[in-house]
């Protein structure tokens, strides 16, 4: 009797020693809740499979809105998930927090990632000296979008015409604005992002014409609000507004997707808007300004949270994620920021709603693109920010001193 | 005590039995208010509690880093924040301007809505409808009714000569307008409230008075007010409360701005705990709009004794 029982609890013991790998699961949190955008990132999910077959990913939505605080929630309440998409704007709070895995190493060991075919410029926000925290999967510039049709009936060269020729800069962008806005009673020349510039994109709206005119928001702990180059590109904006009546003024409604503003700024991810919007469109690049051209771009990336329960196979999955191939694969909604799938023809035909040729000014704003300011500190400073800005669109403001004013209330956070 | 004196009571204490009337009547009563009482602790007790640790602490939810400052974060707010004074003011004008318009309002209904006529259930459910809606949907409908010149709310004033300000893009104005708007969204409630006061005065008063030649305004005034005090005071206390409290109509309508101009500490509170993570301070501001909210409620009920006095 003693023999039996012993010989079974020999096997048993037996049995789990040469029983398969226990399944895991990764928590992967996205803000996304398009089924395309789910199907295809369950396809990456289960190819993930070939190399590392008892694993599965599974990819919980929270939206967009919420992301950040229900995010930090789970991390703080103890059931963090083990690796999500991060918003640019929140990514140096975190790495700040430490609450994110660095990936250099897991990325430099995997064979064939090859981080350099990442541009420079792409992985800026997603690294702090030398260690990556972060891998961007969404490169997106902020492109000048266009309703063909007002531009037709006022008669006016359009913005792609103009880049073509040269001739597309800040000054005959406030030419051809107030032209549109003249030629079509109760709409607009122009429509901040999203409709949004005086309130949760100030940013967007701002930092477009401030770099092309050499400025910017915040350097090396320096406000660069008060500065010539950054008073000189929102005073021309401040007069589109008030003086020329060209902008959407705040306060009023214009969306350039219903027809009533002829020009955007927007990501090339709201073309999926436009066959519903009944007019011919285009997109073309921002325009330049005295220093030049300085493409702006939006960017979204991929991170391993610190309280992961499995943080190295959290990491593979980030290398699995965003090798060449896979790259590839997401293009066809995000676009990328490695360069060998930047610069191939299946990047250029990906977007079914873009031709080719504009694609092209894309791919340079991309290759050229700087991401917008960010900081650890980004919500205290927004929220500062606001009120100031707020006093500044005003028909009567004085843009050089409200510009001061909000640098003297965003300097201590800086 | 002999022996047998002390075995006697020994035998009496040992038949009364343990549950007596008086027990089991403590123990079911027990048992009735335990659902309550318990969800009170779970849900409110526990909860204020750990807000009043919380606010002795420095605690930032994302690093998870605390430490304990004592009552810093009181001092800083009542002393070194000058937003903090800015944002009370900010609530107690909201709920100076909503509080008396909301029940002024809710009583004209009610008083018209209290008696049957043909229709009045439609009345009522027209003018309640708004509590039930959805707060996105009445942001959304009223920010674009309030647009500058596009509104149709400044095209109608247009309509009459009357050039309309820009709504919610002037600090006065939008306070003004989220105060207006809340009243309609939320006066319903209080117009049922005074139409079941109402209901429940016996008419005989009213026609007693009448035929002692009060006039309709005195009939009121003597009679019908003096018998809704109860009613006003319940309405007066839970409106101050809620117009403290107002955070979702602020957040939807205009964010706090422009200029900070409605920034609310309700929602102040929110902005420190879940958009700068700085839950130490957010509570102990929490525990600040508590103090402020039970003062007012205080006052409320001594004024109301001293009144009925």
């Amino acid at each position: 009797m003693f023999k039996t029982r012993l010989t079974a609890a020999a096997l048993l013991g037996a049995s789990f020693l040469v029983s398969p790998a226990v399944a895991q699961e990764l928590r992967f949190t996205v803000w996304t809740g398009n089924d395309a955008h789910l199907n295809m990132l369950n396809s990456i999910g289960d190819s993930f499979k070939a190399t590392h077959p008892d694993v599965t990913v599974t990819f919980e939505t929270i939206p967009a809105g919420d992301y950040i605080q229900k995010l930090t929630f789970q991390l703080a309440g103890g059931t963090p998930p083990d690796l999500g998409w991060m918003f640019e704007n929140s990514m140096p709070t975190f790495v700040k927090a430490g609450v994110l895995e660095e990936l250099t190493s897991t990325l430099a060991a995997t064979e064939g990632y090859d981080l350099d075919d990442f541009s420079k410029p792409a992985m800026a926000l997603w690294s702090t000296d030398g260690a990556v925290y972060g891998v961007p999967f969404s490169t997106s510039p902020f492109m000048m979008f266009f309703n063909k049709d007002m531009f037709d009936a006022a008669g006016l060269e359009d913005p792609l015409t103009l880049a073509d020729k040269g001739e597309w800069d800040m000054a005959k962008f406030r030419e051809v604005s107030a032209a549109l806005a003249a030629a079509n009673e109760g709409k607009w020349g122009f429509e901040f992002k999203d409709g949004q510039g005086y309130d949760s994109r100030i940013m967007h709206a701002i930092m477009p014409p401030i770099r092309v005119y050499g400025g910017n928001a915040f350097d090396n702990g320096e406000c660069g609000f008060e500065k010539p180059e950054a008073i000189a590109a929102v005073t021309q904006l401040h007069e589109m507004i008030f003086k020329d009546g060209s902008i959407v003024p705040p306060g009023e409604q214009g969306d350039f997707f219903s027809g009533s503003s002829a020009m955007t700024i927007n990501q090339i991810s709201r073309a999926s808007k436009m066959p519903g919007a009944g007019f011919n469109w285009g997109i073309a690049p921002l325009p330049t300004g005295p220093a030049g051209a300085s493409p702006v771009i939006g960017q979204a990336g991929l991170v391993v949270f610190a309280k992961s329960k499995n943080p190295e196979l959290a990491k593979e999955f980030i290398a699995h994620m965003t090798n060449a191939d896979n790259v590839a694969v997401m293009a066809q909604f995000f676009p990328p920021a490695r360069k060998s799938v930047l610069n191939s023809d299946a990047f250029t035909n990906a977007n079914a709603l873009i031709p080719a040729a504009q694609m092209e000014n894309v791919k340079a704003a991309i290759a050229n693109g700087q991401v917008l300011p960010s900081h650890e500190k980004t919500p205290q400073i927004e929220a500062a920010m606001k009120p100031r800005f707020d006093a500044l669109w005003k028909a009567d403001a004085n843009v050089e001193e409200a510009l001061k004013a909000v640098c003297a209330a965003i300097q201590p956070q800086l | 005590m002999t022996p047998s004196e002390k075995t006697t009571t020994m035998a009496h204490a040992s038949r009364v039995p343990w549950l007596t009337l008086r027990r089991k009547e403590a123990l079911e009563a027990w048992l009735f208010v335990s659902p309550t009482l318990i969800g009170f602790v779970i849900f409110f007790l526990g909860p204020l509690i750990a807000v009043g640790l919380y606010s002795l602490t420095e605690w930032n939810l994302l690093s998870q880093e605390s430490t304990f400052v004592g009552v810093a974060n009181f001092r800083d707010a009542l002393t070194v924040n000058p937003d903090f004074w800015h944002v009370v003011r900010n609530s107690a004008l909201f709920a100076l301007g909503l509080v008396p318009m909301n029940m002024a309002l809710a009583l004209m209904l009610a008083i018209a809505l209290s008696r049957p006529f043909f229709g009045v259930v439609f009345f009522r459910t027209i003018f309640f409808a708004p509590v039930i809606t959805s707060a996105v949907a009445w942001a959304i409908v009223w920010k674009f009714l309030l647009q500058g010149e596009a509104g149709a709310v400044n095209q109608l004033l247009a309509s009459i000569g009357i050039d309309g300000p820009n709504w919610l893009r002037e600090p006065n104005w939008a306070m003004f307008a989220v105060i207006v708007t809340r009243v309609i969204k939320m006066v319903g409630l209080n117009m049922i409230l005074y139409i079941a006061a109402l209901q429940a005065i016996p008419r005989d008063y009213e026609q007693a008075a009448q035929l002692e030649g009060a006039s309709r305004w005195q009939v009121f005034h003597m009679v019908i007010w003096p018998l809704l005090a109860p009613t006003t005071l319940i309405i007066m206390v839970i409106t101050t409360i809620g117009s403290f409290k107002v955070f979702d109509h602020i957040y939807l309508m205009t964010g706090g701005g422009p200029e900070n101009g409605t920034l609310v500490l309700a929602y102040y509170i929110y902005q420190q705990g879940f958009e700068f993570f700085n839950i130490g301070y957010a509570s102990a501001l929490a525990i600040i709009m508590f103090v402020i909210v039970l003062a007012l409620t205080i006052v409320q009920l001594i004024l109301r004794q001293k009144g009925s006095g």
